[in-house]
């Protein structure tokens, strides 16, 4: 088998960028408090089933070393080894350590459930997220409508705000799963779910798509930053900000050709004539963090890569190689590059 | 089984999956850019000055008439591009029926694409520049589907639209007419 | 309406909602055995009414019709008749009333053909014939040929025909057939607008060409189908494509040069909407700044749709122009949260300049394409000791307006056909209440929303007869199924994200002709009709009302009761405005163009393909019958009593 050297370039950066993210997707993230919740009652179950299991263990060595020194079963006899008394107590014994450890995985289990709905309730701010083949599309809900954002592929959360997130899909089902900040959740086209979060602790979490979803599956990530309340007002009203007119002549002359060619049938730019709904929201494509749902770290060379070749890099996406001569390439990139 | 019939079985077996193994699945997620002009397609009805013959079928045709990701993505693109906007699932309104058998500006697939590429007097917008060249020979796979020209195994078995429409593999073949005399 | 629900299919039985879904297999059988059985028994019932030119006539209200201390025109906006008809509403106050009191119930029997005349047309003819001083004027739609017709002379033969030649791509951007609603003839000037977005004026005695302006874009999806209004030397226009993402807008030009006035935005910032210090909105919703951007998500006013296709009155007293808005874009409301001003509205504004006085947004955050451009009557009606200046509004929402017309005041707003998808306005703060069950949502189909899309009434227009004082609404009784999904904005195409399928409203009938009275308000006759009705009404003081049917029926109804008294039928079905004129010879003369189409005639005029249900957003399903009982055409007829 060949080995080409593209998919390495692709997947090194990859591996670079992982050490940005707070626990690369690690149950043990403890990013929110539903993620906490989630680990406490892990805990519980793991110290539970593992006393039981070392127990279980014990009593089995202790019967096979014990085999050796008794003499065989004496059925006929009619003596029954669970007429001891002292079996007969430490059966029962047994029953009831059974019955009171699954009693407390069953109150525990109800507990983190009754608390994880009680977090729901109580929500401040709500986003609706619908998943499409394979990207995230992004709305932060507002009152007041002049202020509804829309963005794509990554979510920035405030920390310590309960936060309810509304899923949808467009098409076939997806799954969101942030793990270090909560479990899983499904997006089901025709239908409404919701997850609520309570972010715990600042920093950049990475979260996945967890149900198959087509051929692009593996390459439907979202990066969750989870910002301070302060930052997060301020990054909410840059993001409602149209995008900067470009300055230098190559930019003015990719925001030409963007906001006129085959890019503005699908993708919207704010304050511009590209209002197409049915792609990522590019506004403020250079502010984020990863391109194409996580499947290349954003990067000037990344995104010449992206829209030179999507195909190449992430095969049956829907945005189509376009080829672009290499003058127009400059032009489209270094415009993309401004929307910061 | 004796062992010289045994391996003919598995001979005519392997011929059949070879044969099976055509055009109707494959993806073509790389297709050319755009910058190839899309051939103008005579209707039907077209003379021919000096007795010339017509054009053959532009050899494109072949890749997507059949293609089950063609058409897939084409239905798609119809809905995302809002050709639905105008011609519905196929009953027209703003633009005329594409599930009947009357094609004003001719149903071969070339002929459809051009019609997508190019614009048509009397309102069917121009796609060139806006879409792919490969994005518009899928739409116009997915147009024949509505009017269940392409072979039934090519085409979705569930209607996707909402108000549960027949599904396109029931979707009756309307074939093309010989004549495009349509009144405007 | 459990048995109208059931009817339309088999698939309903399995949407979540309907009861099926969590519901155990043997009561779907025992529940599907009696829904059939039901549901047969009113197919046979219903089939009694099915003919079309039987109708069935019911009176609702007994008792004397109101007399005396009824509605009445002002004067101003509807002086005494000519015998002419010089705008599509007969007058400002849109009155659709004509003071000929030759034919009456008595003689209407023996109305009869008194010539004919050929459009060469064949799509939706929507505009009513002109007659001034002995010439009639009658525009068709695309390509918008403007015939004069010399009608002192035996069989009206043509003075001349005027051809604008507008670009033919502009019918790629026309939603609803490519209609024309009418000229206006005004100072020795025809005024008409073409389908392309161009305002004409042409000479009414030569037919030359005396200016043209060019006023929509169809590039970005604008067309111009409304009739112009002419008043105080400014003709008056207003754009459509409001299901292509357009931004809407009324302009005025000049009377005589064809210059543009002013020009006022019905979405965006406040300086754009011409929206000042004279601005005084009855009700808070409607009070603050620049509620044409707050109320959308960040730049989806731009291509919010809100335009100007309907009908516009005016009152000369006030120098106030009336006009409502389109509904807002796109239909999928969950892509733009917020009330969406100034969408589905009415605005009343400064004639000169422009300025909004006042706005009442009658269905904000429109979820159903409510547009509000219907027409707009105006009546002082009886209050208190005096007489009060009100708007009366057969609103596509399906409730009967009464507003007060210097303010915007909703005196009443009274449901005239059947409604289940709002509860009511209320009247302490204006706002539409909508039931939260109906509420579309993207990717499921919400079912059996009433009234459907085109309202309990869209843009045929009533007739108001200060004789009776009776409004008569021709209008629709239409139910819908409506599934949202994300809509994708590329200028020059539509901007909609619904699939939509229609079908018949409880009873049965698709169409109904209301006599309302506005003051008591109820209906006090009905007439039920098969298909729906999409011609505008004509009210003569000989106590007559014309409409016709689109199949072809042109019917002669009496005033006060609903008898049917006389009826024709024409090569084409109506939905054009009938007129009645006084003839070169003093007689009394009543004119049609029946040609159908329209937005719900397309199914026939555009040669769709009936196996498609959601074809033309919905209304194919309606009227799937109708391409078997009427086909396309445009032919002028005019009726007279025989000598």
């Amino acid at each position: 088998m060949k080995l080409s050297a593209r998919p390495l370039a692709a997947v090194l950066p990859l591996l670079l960028a992982a050490c940005q993210y707070q626990h690369y997707q690690s149950d043990f993230g403890k990013g929110a408090v539903e993620d906490t919740q989630f680990l406490t009652l892990f805990t519980i179950f793991i110290v539970v089933c593992a006393v039981m299991y070392l127990l279980v263990i014990g009593f089995l060595f202790a019967a096979i070393l014990r085999r050796g020194r008794i003499e065989a079963n004496v059925v006929e006899s009619g003596r029954h080894h669970e007429s001891h008394p002292l079996m007969q107590s430490t059966l029962i014994g047994w029953a009831a350590l059974i019955g009171v450890g699954l009693a407390a995985l069953a109150v525990a289990s109800f507990v983190t459930d009754r608390s994880m709905a009680k977090a729901a309730t109580n929500e401040k701010l709500s986003i609706t997220l619908t998943g499409n083949q394979w990207w995230w599309d992004i709305v932060y809900n507002s009152a007041d409508a002049s202020k509804t954002l829309r963005t794509a592929n990554e979510l920035h959360l405030p920390l310590g705000v309960p936060t309810r997130i509304i899923l949808k899909s467009n098409d076939v089902i997806h799954s969101f799963w942030v793990p270090s900040l909560a479990g899983k959740q499904d997006l089901i086209p025709g239908r409404e779910n919701d997850i609520t979060i309570v972010p715990k602790r600042t920093g950049i979490y990475r979260g996945q798509c967890a149900e198959y979803c087509g051929t692009q599956h593996a390459h439907m990530s979202l990066v969750v930053v989870v910002d301070s309340y302060p930052d997060f007002i301020k990054w909410w009203g840059h993001q409602l900000q149209p995008a900067p007119a470009p300055a230098s002549p190559l930019a003015l002359a990719g925001f030409k050709y963007v906001t006129s060619g085959p890019c503005s049938s699908c993708h919207n730019i704010g304050g511009t004539q590209a209002s197409g709904q049915v792609a990522p929201d590019l506004t403020h494509l250079a502010s984020r963090k990863s391109i194409a749902a996580g499947t290349l770290p954003m990067s000037e060379g990344n995104l010449y890569g992206w829209v030179e070749d999507p195909q190449s890099l992430k095969p049956g996406v829907k945005m189509p190689t376009i080829g672009l001569p290499p003058d127009r390439l400059h032009a489209v990139v270094a415009y993309l590059e401004t929307l910061r | 089984m004796s062992s010289p019939s045994r391996v003919s079985l598995l001979v005519l077996g392997a011929a059949a999956l070879a044969l099976a193994a055509c055009n109707r699945e494959e993806h073509h997620s790389r297709a050319k850019p755009i910058g190839e002009t899309v051939p103008a397609g005579e209707s039907p009805d077209t003379i021919f000055p000096g007795s010339s013959t017509a054009p053959p079928l532009d050899p494109r045709a072949a890749l997507y008439d059949n293609n089950v990701n063609a058409i897939s993505q084409g239905q798609q693109l119809f809905m995302q591009m809002n050709c639905v906007g105008c011609h519905s699932h196929g009953g027209g309104g703003m633009g005329p029926p594409l599930m009947d058998d009357e094609w004003r500006y001719g149903g071969r697939i070339d002929q459809i694409a051009t019609t997508i590429a190019e614009g048509r007097p009397n309102g069917m917008p121009s796609w060139r520049g806006k879409l792919t060249e490969d994005q518009i020979w899928d739409l116009a796979a997915y147009v024949r589907s509505l009017s269940g020209l392409p072979s039934k195994d090519a085409v979705a078995s569930r209607s996707e639209s909402m108000s549960a429409g027949t599904p396109q593999t029931l979707t009756p073949h309307a074939e093309m007419n010989n004549s495009d005399a349509v009144p405007q | 309406m459990r048995i109208v629900q059931y009817r339309q299919g088999t698939q309903k039985l399995w949407a979540p909602g309907a009861g099926g879904f969590h519901g155990g297999v043997m009561r779907r059988v025992t529940g599907a055995l009696t829904v059939a059985i039901l549901s047969a028994a009113a197919t046979l019932l219903g089939a009694c009414h099915r003919s079309s030119s039987t109708q069935s006539t019911s009176p609702i209200a007994e008792g004397p019709l109101p007399a005396g201390n009824h509605a009445l025109p002002p004067a101003a906006a509807a002086p005494a008749d000519d015998g002419n008809w010089v705008m599509p509403g007969k007058n400002y106050a849109a009155t659709r009333f004509s003071a000929l009191s030759q034919i009456t119930p008595a003689n209407v029997s023996k109305l009869a053909l008194a010539f004919t005349f050929s459009t060469a047309t064949n799509k939706g003819f929507e505009a009513p014939p002109l007659v001034v001083n002995g010439t009639m004027y009658v525009i068709t739609p695309y390509p918008n040929y403007l015939y004069a017709l010399d009608l002192t002379k035996p069989g009206a033969p043509t003075k001349w025909v005027f051809k604008p030649k507008p670009a033919a791509a502009s019918q790629g951007v026309a939603c609803c057939d490519v209609v024309n609603r009418g000229a206006v003839y005004d100072n020795g000037k025809i005024f008409f607008n073409t389908l392309d977005g161009q305002t004409f004026a042409v000479d009414a005695n030569s037919g030359q060409m005396a200016w043209h302006t060019q006023l929509g874009d169809i590039q970005r999806g604008e067309t111009i189908t409304m009739a112009p209004l002419v008043a105080n030397g400014k003709v008056l226009v207003g754009n459509s494509g409001g299901e292509m993402g357009v931004r809407g807008w009324i302009a005025a030009l000049d009377e005589g040069s064809g210059k543009l006035a002013w020009k006022a935005y019905n979405t965006g910032p406040d300086k754009d909407v011409l929206i000042g210090a004279r601005f005084k909105p009855f009700y808070p919703m409607d009070q603050g700044k620049d509620l044409g951007v707050k109320s959308w998500p960040p730049d989806a006013w731009k291509i919010g749709g809100a335009t100007t296709w309907g009908w516009l009155a005016y009152d000369p007293e006030t120098h106030l122009v009336f006009y409502g808005t389109s509904n807002p874009g796109p239909w999928n409301a969950d892509q733009r949260p917020g009330d969406n001003k100034w969408s589905a509205g009415l605005f009343a504004r400064d004639v000169n300049t422009g300025e909004a006085v006042w706005h009442y947004q009658t269905t904000p955050h429109d979820l159903f394409d409510y547009d509000d451009v219907n027409e707009i009557i105006l009546a002082d009606i009886p209050w208190g000791s005096g007489r009060r200046p009100v708007l009366l509004r057969p609103d596509r929402n399906g409730y009967f307006y009464v507003m007060d017309r210097r303010t915007g005041q909703v005196l009443s707003a009274t449901p005239y056909g059947y409604i289940n998808s709002t509860k009511g306005v209320d009247l302490k703060n204006g706002r539409l209440i909508y039931v939260a069950d109906k509420e579309p949502k993207a990717g499921r189909v919400t079912r059996d929303i009433c009234p459907a899309s085109p309202g309990a009434k869209d843009w045929n227009p009533a007739a108001f007869s200060p004789v009776t004082g009776l409004v008569y609404i021709p209008h629709n009784n239409l139910c819908m199924d409506f599934s949202g999904m994300q809509a994708n904005y590329i200028s020059g195409t539509p901007y909609v994200g619904a699939d939509v399928k229609m079908y018949a409203g409880p009873g049965g009938n698709r169409g109904v002709f209301t006599a309302w009275d506005p003051i008591n308000r109820r209906p006090v006759w009905e007439i039920k009709e098969d298909l729906p009705l999409w011609s505008p009404a004509l009210a003569t003081a000989g106590n007559l009302v014309f409409y016709g049917t689109m199949d072809g029926w042109f019917k002669a109804v009496d005033a006060r009761n609903g008898k049917l008294l006389w009826q024709f039928k024409a090569g084409s079905g109506i939905i054009g405005q009938p007129i009645s004129y006084r003839g070169p010879d003093g007689r009394q003369y009543i004119a049609v163009v029946a040609g159908v189409g329209g937005w719900a005639g397309a199914i026939v005029s555009a040669q769709m393909d009936p196996h498609d249900p959601t074809g033309a957003l919905g209304f194919a399903n309606a009227v799937k019958d109708l391409p078997m009982k009427t086909t396309a055409g445009g032919m002028l007829y005019v009726f007279t009593l025989p000598r």
